[in-house]
């Protein structure tokens, strides 16, 4: 992407390692995911707000769907916590990696969505600061993943 | 106590053209301020330009929005603006939603929202837009009148003052809720509105109080462009101060006619020619320039009837130099045609391009377009707005010449059609008469404050290298009449060196000369 040439599946990547790094051994590659989606909804609702970040996701969910149909099982519920649910039950359905890949194409086709509306370049310094702030308030996914 | 310990309100830049002009020396620092005005009357576009002039990663801005313009969107627009940088957004700009807590209908949730984020950032400027759909929103709720507007406005401004924050409340209010608490205790209150007047739309800004400061009154016109809001000041600062400078003569570049005002023009003067289509006005102007380019005079025009590119080709043809002149900076050709123009705009305009290439002369031609461009609501007082614009250019030390076409019939004589004739220095005429049968071009300089000058009526032509005044036409009478007459002591002989250019002129008749006697 723009500023720092960070691609968007770069960035997804990145947000879904960082949930698997500092996460317990049995996290799974799926679990991470999804945290790193609801990590990304959180942080920016605060910026654009709940509603606006929802209509990415919805859009983004649409999209990558017919590629993805470990989407179907999962669920988005707007001011709700968790947002993202139906992760287990995609998981029994499709498995880890098919749910994983799922999450992860439901991120890079947020982020894509945002940097199309905003701009690259604003869209992923909005994001790596968002989550920042966001983990520094909250204590990031130590809290997300206890609740997990 | 003998010493002034008067606490320095420093004035914030703005970052907004003609802002700081009009609130009196930029923002108070500190200050609480309302922005208020209609849909789509810039308010947000304003309130953006302002953050990104001053957030600094050390002191950042915070922008929260509530419901009504979608962040996103908000977002996505913006950023189309060139003060839009996304690199100050990411770091020294913090967007934050307020929708949720407006949406759970408590002020105090709403207050300690802010508190909080100001608290933990600790922002030079917060934004919150929009004021109104919070109110709005809370309106009527238990929570609000417990609490109380009032209450809730006056702990948030001394909470943000407290944090040494300069804020801006942005909110979509009618002329008619001017009581609302808000006004009261804001420190500043700026009025923006959208006047729609036949089928032009011209904004407007008026600073209705700005504590601490001797705002400029009055309504000020301003106008959104991809660099944002720009505003022109109603009463340019040069209005009050005059450039003092030798009354030197500058040359018209016509030799004819610098006989006629004994030198040429004075230098500072507001010149104005006036005559009917096709007299060559434009020709004259463009002579009077080319002849201080010539001279090391750097020059402005201002063309309001036809586009650059034609009257640069007109001006090119006679004058192969003018091209090179514009290239190498020392003339710059502006073209204000927009229609919803206003006279300050164009006064802002021409400043501009006068100080930029150091003008000595300006040429506007021609009033009768530039009325013509200037919105309908401006007409209305189009003398007296020509008046402030010819004062604060003639105070800056230039000289003005001005074309104005006026439609006359031959026993119609009228000095300008505009009737501004009075904020002129010099008024040069031209005309048409008919001698012979034939119409020919005649000029004579009316006036000139504290100059002498010629009082003769004389011929000119316009040839391929420009207008050239002939000889006096003082063998003949009611030359202003349109159709003059041969002086009946006019001897014969002298008839040829009246009217070189045309000597078909025809005498009157001596057999009725005989019978009127």
């Amino acid at each position: 992407m723009a500023t720092a040439q960070v691609t968007a599946r770069e960035l997804a990547k990145r947000l879904v390692d960082r949930e698997t790094s500092t996460g317990a051994s049995k996290t799974t590659r799926a679990s991470a995911a999804a945290l790193a989606g609801e990590g990304l909804y959180r942080a920016l609702s605060r910026w654009i707000g709940s509603d606006g970040c929802h209509a990415l996701f919805t859009r983004a969910r649409a999209q990558e769907q017919p590629a993805n149909r470990a989407l179907e099982s999962l669920q988005l519920s707007p001011r709700h916590d968790p947002y993202i649910t139906g992760v287990e039950e995609s998981i029994e359905e499709y498995g880890n990696d098919a749910t994983a890949d799922a999450l992860e194409s439901m991120i890079v086709g947020m982020i894509e969505l945002l940097g199309r509306l905003i701009g690259v370049d604003m869209a992923t310094s909005l994001i790596e600061r968002s989550l920042s702030e966001f983990a520094q308030d909250n204590s990031g996914s130590e809290k997300r993943r206890a609740k997990a | 106590m003998t010493k002034d310990e008067r606490p320095v309100i420093r004035g914030l830049a703005t970052g907004v053209a003609g802002l700081d002009k009009i609130l009196g020396g930029g923002l108070p620092e500190y200050s609480f301020n309302l922005v208020a005005g209609g849909p789509g009357s810039g308010k947000t576009t304003l309130a953006h330009q302002i953050v990104f002039a001053n957030a600094t990663p050390a002191k950042p801005a915070l922008y929260f929005t509530v419901l009504g313009e979608p962040t996103l969107k908000m977002l996505r627009y913006q950023r189309q603006f060139s003060f839009f940088d996304t690199k100050v957004a990411g770091a020294a700009v913090k967007f934050i939603n307020l929708t949720e807590e407006v949406s759970a209908g408590d002020l105090t949730k709403v207050l300690e929202k802010i508190v909080e984020e100001v608290e933990r950032t600790k922002p030079g400027i917060v934004v919150v837009d929009s004021f109104r759909t919070i109110v709005s929103k809370l309106n009527g709720s238990e929570n609000t009148s417990l609490f109380g507007l009032d209450r809730f406005i006056q702990r948030l401004a001394l909470h943000l003052t407290s944090w040494e924050v300069t804020s801006f409340l942005l909110g979509e209010y009618s002329e008619e809720e001017q009581r609302n608490p808000v006004f009261t205790v804001a420190d500043g209150v700026f009025w923006l509105s959208q006047a729609t007047d036949r089928n032009s739309v011209v904004r407007k800004i008026q600073i209705v109080k700005v504590r601490g400061r001797a705002p400029m009154p009055g309504l000020h016109t301003f106008r959104i462009t991809n660099d944002g809001v720009e505003i022109f000041p109603r009463i340019p600062e040069q209005t009050n101060t005059r450039v003092s400078q030798k009354r030197n003569r500058q040359s018209t570049g016509i030799p004819g006619l610098d006989e006629m005002t004994r030198g040429g023009v004075v230098s500072g003067d507001a010149v104005m020619l006036t005559g009917p289509a096709g007299s060559g006005k434009s020709t004259v102007a463009t002579q009077f320039m080319v002849a201080g380019l010539k001279a090391g005079e750097a020059g402005v025009i201002a063309v309001f009837e036809e586009y650059p590119e034609d009257y640069l080709a007109r001006a090119e043809a006679r004058d192969a130099d003018i091209g090179r002149m514009i290239r190498s900076g020392k003339l710059e050709l502006i073209y204000l045609r927009p229609l919803d123009l206003s006279v300050d705009e164009a006064l802002h305009e021409i400043l501009k391009a006068v100080n930029r290439v150091k003008a000595k002369r300006v040429v506007i031609d021609s009033l009768s377009g530039f009325e013509v461009a200037l919105a309908p609501t401006f007409r209305e007082d189009f003398r007296e707005s020509l008046y402030r614009l010819v004062g604060t250019l003639t105070a800056t030390g230039v000289t003005v010449f001005m074309t104005a076409e006026v439609v006359e019939g031959f026993s119609d004589v009228r000095f300008t059609a505009e009737r501004v004739s009075f904020i002129t220095d010099e008024l040069i005429i031209q005309r048409y008469i008919e001698m012979a049968g034939e119409l020919q071009r005649v000029m004579a300089v009316i006036k000139m404050r504290g100059s002498d000058h010629s009082h003769e009526l004389r011929t000119y032509e316009i040839t391929p290298k420009g207008v050239t005044v002939g000889p006096a036409l003082t063998r003949y009478d009611g030359i202003m009449t349109g159709v003059p007459s041969l002086r009946l002591n006019a001897a014969p002989g002298q008839r040829t060196d009246i009217v070189k250019a045309k000597p078909s002129v025809r005498p009157a008749k001596p057999a009725a000369a005989k019978r009127r006697k």
